[in-house]
């Protein structure tokens, strides 16, 4: 709403949710990532019930090699979304990508690019990359124009989505559901690259692309179904193997190993009660959610009706805490602030900002895993082309590459034959 | 509002006790423990982010504590995740005797691996309190059934097989097999490791055959192990474990050694003879309650108990045994 996203897994929303915010329909916005949250964590809750030990035994094919291509073909896919921005794009995404080198190389041990600094040697969060560049950036860049604003009316808009928004929506949310769900079994691949996927796969599917990033209501419903989706399916890999996917996960194993709970192997043929229960707090959470959300819109969207010498300390404060909580310490706030004035800088010179995050989340697996699967193949680049699942995503990858490209040809193909 | 009004409220409370143990024992009961330490809320720092086992061990201790009534301040457990511990050490060192740090072999190999400058000696040593042991694991369809089979496969091809490992090298989950290795008469820094993020990362690449064999934490394998799915073909520990009971130790596979993958805890440098007389009271206390004992059961942990002295003299041995295995894994800085 305000074009700072909350986490890695949202930033596809904002190229759609922000500038229905600006075209005061801020209201409908919500009401329908609400309802798209909704449907898809419920088609995934289903899928897991339905799925949960095949889809296992599935996320186990992905090697090194496969989860290289799957992030490749992540950034390949947000690349080509920068229309026209093509060559800013590529920039921004190695800004990204140099980012994410920094710190301790886990197959060498070796320190990168951490000058010394112990506070480096984990690399940098790419939640304060986020933060910095989203809400610092965001503050910043609109502190410089504040004079010259004409502070456009900022309708909030009704509060329910229109017939029209629901009829281009629905099908992109049962689709993006899925995928989501899909992409969310993989350990460590998570919402950003499932919102990520689903976005563009919608914008190639949609017969009016060119309204994406311009307040296409599609555009917004997709990634946040795909979202939710994903974090229901980040649950497979912890209940049928006892191993957590992301890092949500993780903290929850340690809470059930707390209460004596202790998912294994065979948590599902020994204990069905615990896992039904899970499962139950799923629909519940769900319904739980949409309600509050459904609720809250009414007063959320009053946010914006906040001056923005209130509202921006506000959300300079909220930056600075939500840092600080991460691994508490003021080291972070430094780089907070960098990244804010890099995103300023970014802004000013209209580069796309998404690849640089993407980049960012994904660019330090990326390489691990590369090198890995070379290793592992004693250095032959074979191993990419080496199972069925890679061979399908270095397929979508170039695809989605050459899209724009195929598309252009195909539209001057057209108008050639028209004016014929 | 009502954080406010809870401050206060401690701040009350902490005055009052302040004055009330105060007066009268500054000295004489020394002995019991009874010195006026602790005079404010006991901070445990686990030097890693929340989920992790330092963390795990930092909550332990601080429940069990608290639980029996052993410390009657509040006890906090504040995480200082990076560098290998180096984040939260380093912020150990700046505080007084109030606050305690878990550690583990790092703080050994740290200095050794040349990512840190701290040594246990930089510290007030406290107590080792628990154990996990080593294991080397294999999926059931393998075709190794012995850890010699996979030793005598590995001398011949050292490049062939593929081990996953991590977080990183340099850990107890490599040295061991490093230790290992060398008895076997192999090369250690022949061997052909891929680092994984973590320990269920190592699992999943297990599961699906993307490493040959893994070397990590028993707990990690374990569940795996007794559904079927990866077979454990050693364990680091002195006998065999009640919980499984059909896996050999190293030494019964003809290896020399025990390889204890520890957690302990320790103080600011320079805790007087009375603090460290305290902790050793109240952590001795501490590992024999029955809560200890079933949360490490849980945990898959083991007794490991040691205290002050005993542990100083430990973390002596410690580092002569890690120097060695670095040099001979060819990392050594």
């Amino acid at each position: 709403m305000l074009n700072t996203p909350g986490d890695g897994s949202a930033i596809a929303a904002t190229f759609d949710g922000y500038p229905m915010a600006r075209q005061g329909k801020a209201g409908q916005a919500m009401a329908l990532s609400a309802v798209a949250s909704f449907i898809g964590g419920i088609m995934a809750t289903f899928g897991f019930i339905l799925l949960a030990q095949p889809l296992a035994n599935f996320a186990l094919k992905f090697g090194p090699a496969e989860y290289f291509l799957l992030m490749l073909l992540t950034l390949s896919a947000i690349i080509s979304l920068s229309m026209g921005k093509m060559i800013k794009g590529f920039i921004s995404m190695s800004l990204g990508l140099l980012i994410s080198t920094i710190g301790i190389d886990t197959q060498t041990g070796v320190y990168r690019f951490t000058f010394g600094m112990v506070e480096l040697s984990e690399g940098i969060d790419f939640l304060i990359v986020i933060i910095g560049i989203y809400a610092v950036g965001e503050v910043l860049y609109n502190f410089l124009n504040i004079d010259d604003e004409k502070r456009e009316k900022k309708e909030v808009g009704k509060i329910w989505f229109t017939k029209e928004q629901w009829k281009r929506s629905r099908w992109p949310i049962l689709r993006s559901g899925p995928l989501g769900f899909i992409i969310g079994v993989l350990p460590g691949a998570g919402g950003s690259i499932a919102a990520m996927l689903s976005y563009t796969t919608e914008k190639q599917l949609s017969k009016k692309p060119e309204e994406f990033g311009k307040g296409a209501p599609e555009g917004l419903a997709a990634p946040e179904s795909a979202n939710n989706a994903a974090s229901v399916g980040a649950m497979i890999p912890l209940l049928t193997m006892g191993i957590p996917g992301s890092g949500t996960t993780a903290v929850m194993l340690g809470a059930l190993v707390m209460l004596g709970i202790r998912p294994r192997p065979l948590l599902f043929e020994n204990e069905p009660e615990t896992v039904w229960t899970l499962v139950n707090s799923m629909f519940v959470g769900n319904i739980a959610l949409i309600i509050i959300n459904i609720v809250l819109v009414g007063l959320l969207v009053k946010i914006l009706d906040t001056p923005a010498k209130i509202l921006y300390p506000l959300i300079i404060m909220l930056a600075f805490i939500g840092t600080y909580t991460l691994s508490y310490t003021a080291v972070d706030f430094f780089f907070l602030l960098l990244f804010g004035y890099f995103g300023l800088v970014l802004k000013i010179l209209d580069f796309p900002i998404a690849p640089l995050i993407l980049a960012v989340i994904v660019g330090g697996d990326m390489e691990q895993n590369f090198r890995m699967a070379l290793t592992s193949s004693n250095g032959s680049l074979g191993i990419f082309f080496g199972s069925g699942v890679s061979i399908v995503l270095i397929t979508l990858t170039v695809l989605s590459l050459f899209y724009p490209l195929i598309m252009n040809i195909v539209q001057r193909r057209k108008a050639a034959t028209n004016t014929d | 509002m009502k954080k406010w009004l809870l401050l206060t409220a401690t701040a009350l409370m902490l005055a009052s006790c302040g004055n009330g143990t105060g007066t009268g024992n500054e000295s004489g009961d020394a002995g019991e423990g009874k010195t006026d330490f602790p005079k404010k809320n006991i901070e445990i720092v686990a030097p890693a982010s929340p989920g992790g086992g330092w963390d795990l061990t930092a909550r332990t201790v601080q429940k069990v504590l608290k639980d029996n009534d052993l410390v009657d301040k509040n006890i906090n457990v504040q995480n200082k995740p990076g560098g290998g511990g180096e984040v939260g050490w380093k912020y150990l060192q700046k505080k007084d005797s109030h606050t305690l740090a878990v550690n583990s072999g790092l703080l050994v190999t740290n200095k050794l691996l040349g990512t840190s400058q701290l040594t246990y000696e930089d510290f007030t040593p406290l107590a080792i309190l628990a154990t996990e042991w080593q294991s080397i694991a294999v999926a059931e369809d393998s075709p190794y059934e012995t850890l010699e089979d996979l030793m005598k496969a590995i001398k011949e091809d050292p490049k062939g097989i593929k081990i996953g490992v991590g977080p990183a090298l340099g850990n107890d989950d490599h040295l061991s097999l490093v230790q290992a290795a060398d008895e076997y008469g192999i090369n250690p820094s022949d061997l052909n490791f891929l680092v994984y993020e973590g320990g269920g990362d190592v699992v999943t690449a297990l599961l699906g055959h993307h490493v040959d064999f893994v070397t990590t934490s028993m707990s990690e394998v374990k569940d795996q192990h007794l559904a079927g799915k990866v077979r454990i073909l050693a364990i680091s520990s002195d006998e065999r474990l009640d919980e499984l009971k059909d896996v050999p130790t190293y030494k019964e596979e003809g290896v020399d050694m025990v390889f204890p993958h520890w957690r302990g805890i320790m103080g600011p440098p320079g805790m007087s003879e009375d603090e460290i007389a305290y902790w050793d009271d109240k952590l001795g206390e501490m590992v024999q309650t029955d809560q200890w004992l079933d949360l490490l059961d849980n945990n898959d942990w083991d007794d490991y108990y040691m205290d002050s002295k005993e542990t100083t003299k430990f973390l002596g041995e410690q580092t002569k045994l890690y120097e060695e295995l670095v040099e001979d894994a060819g990392l050594g800085k």
